[in-house]
């Protein structure tokens, strides 16, 4: 009998379950010679990716902007509060929360039927040779199906269906839910193939149908594990459905393009901060959710509360959310059917097939390409700096190295630091990088600088908290002992905590370079350039041939980036 | 003898690689017979299990289940005799998020429709027999408790209940208590020694306890080596047979 995977037996905290969004890599011995080479390869890239932003060669700066700026953080203290625009404000959040709700839950429907149909468990029952290698094929076809969605930001997405059914809110829900059901069905194959196989396969062996063993023997372990996801899928969900507001789905989005269109520094901070707050409420719910799920049964108080109340509170909260969101934002389903629909879609396919090359033909979409990728880079590098500055101040690391014996006050600042630190990540990363690149705006002239550094801003406060997770989830053993012969807090630090972080570091700012190349496809639509640009442009003047081959490069590029980044980290394990 | 043979095993061979697991074995155990099989590790004990409940097939030779040839038989005629076959695993093979009477009812999985396993997860069905049969291993009070909560020799006894209500021809069993305390052990063999008796189902256990196998089986089958080494009632067993099953091959001449 083929060696039944094993159960690794720590629940995958939140980093490696996002990190499970990428390509997976088998670990290799490292290699210094590979490492080195990797490491001069990445300044040359970086260098070369700010030149192609125009760092060094053109006016980038807007000094005149400063004090438009200044004006602007001033309006911070001022956010406008009357009760007519709160009512305003109110509405907005309920609708970008019920977008988010129902992407979600569409995701998690895509990402269970996905994941079960693309896990090896499921394929690889037959044992004879006839079988197993149609059950080989059958297993790729599933995966490459669902790496084509994945592929595709929620943002394009969403110009597209928009293409298809007009302003609706079915736009936003499957906008969200399509690629993130993707990326859910494959995380889910993951945990699904991890699972012992052994209650399955006893199942099979006394004549169970392979849906009913999956239902019995195979989904109650991993399911949990999927809900934990599916509740950080949702945060991820929310920041999607604000910028598809950008794109006309309504809610806070679509109400903050309204009021930078106006200028309305005062409104435009009510809205960020109802976003923060709706964002910090979802990472909270969460992360709660997340920490309480991964508490050993045994360690909990006692056997007796058979559930956890907030863990059961939080499923009939999330399950009662759906309807309601349905209802909040009038979700007609009727229009998936609708004869119009499905012959919009032939046209549409007509008019997009043969894909066509522009006026500038390949070079003009190579060039581009080129530009997308710099973007992506100078995106990624500033976020990977600035996670890391921004990680060891937001960890709580005194779980780690044990109570120092440093006074009450030293504690108390350093809780206050850990505090701000994590008040400042989830500023950052709540507000998405479009909005972040209107911002920019203020001081740098329009281009690829703002659009790039939007995104790294971005991505620094999402790199950052999966930094901050995977340093305190470090191995506590070597820091104590490291303590324990009379190592100060800062050797420690370097000795211990750098040493052992780095490597998953580097592996967390990779895979969200993999996120980032999709992403630069949102600052594009907001005018910072690259392929971005030209699609939105693509679509706005119908021309669907152009935008399929956009499409088509687009898609070639996220592939490179994927398996570049697949390759890297694979030598540096 | 009037009935067919349960097991009938031609000539079988299995290779993994160069490895051979089992070499040219002929077994033939009847009706309401109980068969321990046993031997050192890595005596090819698994391997026989598995070529009789279809999920090993072998590499020559034929195996006949319950008339059946399950290497030519289709995918449905092999569910169809595996369905008649309970097997029990020394790990247990539940689920521990599900509760008992879930767990139970999945014997039933291969009789059921989908809809009706779907169900079932919701509203547990045919609850008295899952009762019944968790009375019979004697942990009826257990019915809504979650698996994973209970002892390794009480989940042994939900699986034990999960083979009884899939009403099972023959019950296969792959060291169901090696991963169990010796007293834990001899209750959950005269367990299934017991039923064996009481339904007339066939037994076939692969065991490492020499007593047990020799005081509660009438057949004991020794493996070594993949080969048959004895095949014979517990009292025309030897001592030296014994020793010779379970001497380490590197040093021969000690035992």
């Amino acid at each position: 009998m083929a060696a039944a995977p094993v159960r690794t037996t720590e629940r995958a905290n939140l980093p490696e379950l996002a990190l499970r969004e990428a390509i997976s890599v088998r670990p290799r011995s490292g290699r210094s010679f590979a490492r080195r080479s990797i490491a001069i390869a990445a300044l040359l890239v970086t260098a070369g990716a700010l030149l192609a932003t125009g760092v060094g060669h053109a006016e980038l700066i807007r000094a005149a902007g400063f004090s438009q700026l200044v004006d602007f953080f001033r309006a911070s203290v001022h956010p406008r509060l009357d009760a007519a625009f709160l009512a305003l404000t109110g509405v907005a959040t309920v609708t970008t929360l019920a977008y988010a709700v129902l992407g979600t839950a569409l995701s998690l429907a895509i990402g269970l039927v996905g994941g079960v149909l693309s896990s090896e468990t499921w394929w690889q029952s037959g044992t004879r040779g006839r079988r197993r290698r149609s059950a080989t094929a059958g297993w790729a076809v599933t995966r490459t199906l669902l790496a084509i969605p994945r592929g595709i930001h929620e943002v394009v997405w969403g110009l597209l269906l928009l293409s298809l059914f007009g302003i609706q809110p079915i736009v936003a829900v499957l906008a969200i839910g399509i690629p993130f059901g993707a990326v859910t069905a494959k995380v889910f194959s993951e945990i699904l193939d991890e699972t012992s196989r052994r209650p399955y396969t006893a199942l099979i062996t006394a004549g169970a149908s392979r849906p009913s063993a999956v239902l019995y023997g195979l989904l109650p372990p991993a399911l949990s594990e999927l809900f934990s996801y599916g509740f950080y899928r949702f945060e991820c969900a929310i920041r999607s459905a604000t910028i598809l507001g950008l794109i006309g789905a309504g809610g806070l989005g679509f109400q903050l393009q309204l009021s930078f269109q106006a200028l309305q520094y005062n409104e435009i901070w009510t809205l960020l901060y109802a976003l923060v707050i709706l964002c910090a409420a979802a990472d909270f719910w969460s992360s709660v959710v997340r920490t309480r799920r991964a508490v050993p049964r045994v360690l909990r108080a006692s056997n007796r509360p058979r559930r956890d109340r907030i863990l059961v509170g939080s499923f009939i909260v999330a399950a009662l959310l759906v309807p309601l969101s349905a209802w909040w934002i009038g979700l007609d389903l009727s229009v998936l059917w609708a004869d119009r629909t499905w012959s919009l879609a032939r046209q549409l396919f007509g008019a997009a097939w043969p894909p066509r090359l522009g006026a500038d033909g390949p070079i003009g979409l190579l060039k581009l390409t080129g530009v997308t990728l710099g973007m992506s880079i100078v995106a990624i590098v500033f976020a990977f700096l600035g996670g890391m500055l921004l990680a060891f101040p937001a960890a709580n690391l005194t779980r780690l190295v044990g109570r120092t014996k440093g006074s009450r006050l030293g504690l108390a600042l350093r809780l206050i630091v850990v505090a701000i630190t994590r008040v400042l990540l989830i500023v950052l990363r709540a507000i998405p990088p479009p909005v972040w690149a209107l911002l920019l705006l203020f001081v740098l002239y329009p281009g690829l600088l703002p659009g790039a550094l939007a995104l790294g801003v971005y991505t620094v406060g999402v790199l950052g908290r999966l930094m901050a997770e995977a340093a305190e989830n470090l191995d506590a053993r070597p820091l104590q002992a490291l303590q324990a012969n009379g190592a100060p807090p800062p050797h420690v630090f370097c000795y211990g905590v750098i040493p052992a972080a780095a490597p998953r570091f580097v592996a967390y700012g990779l895979y969200r370079w993999e996120v980032t190349i999709r992403e630069t496809i949102v600052v594009g639509v907001v005018g910072a350039g690259g392929l971005g640009l030209l699609l939105n442009q693509q679509l706005a003047s119908f021309d669907y041939g152009g935008a399929l081959a956009t499409l088509i490069t687009l898609m070639v590029l996220t592939l490179l980036v994927d398996f570049a980044s697949a390759t890297i980290r694979r030598s540096l394990r | 003898m009037g009935t067919p043979p349960v097991f009938e095993l031609t000539d079988v061979s299995v290779r993994y690689g160069h490895v051979h697991a089992l070499s040219r074995i002929n077994l033939t155990v009847q009706q309401g017979e109980r068969v321990a099989v046993i031997g050192p590790s890595g005596a090819g004990k698994s391997s026989a299990i598995g070529l009789l409940n279809g999920t090993l097939m072998p590499t020559d030779g034929r195996v006949r289940v319950l008339h059946c040839d399950l290497a030519a038989a289709t995918a449905r005629q092999l569910r169809d005799v595996q369905r008649k076959l309970g097997t029990i695993h020394q790990q247990f093979d539940l689920v521990e998020q599900l509760r008992v009477v879930n767990n139970v009812n999945a014997g039933r999985l291969g009789a059921w429709p989908f809809w009706k396993a779907v169900l079932s997860l919701l509203l547990p069905r045919e609850v008295p027999k899952v009762c019944q049969a968790l009375d019979r291993v004697g942990i009826g009070e257990k019915l809504h408790m979650r698996t994973g909560d209970l002892s390794g020799g009480e989940q042994q006894r939900v699986a034990i209940a999960r083979v009884l209500v899939q009403q099972p021809v023959a019950v296969l069993a792959d060291e169901p208590i090696a991963s169990l305390d010796p007293a834990r052990g001899a209750e959950i063999i005269n367990l299934l020694h017991d039923i064996s008796i009481e339904t007339g189902t066939t037994l076939l256990a692969s065991l490492h306890d020499v007593d047990i196998a020799l005081e509660r089986f009438q057949r004991v089958i020794g493996l070594r080596c993949g080969r048959i080494a004895f095949d014979a009632q517990p009292t025309d067993l030897k001592r030296e047979d014994l020793a010779a099953l379970y001497a380490l091959e590197l040093e021969p001449g000690r035992t």
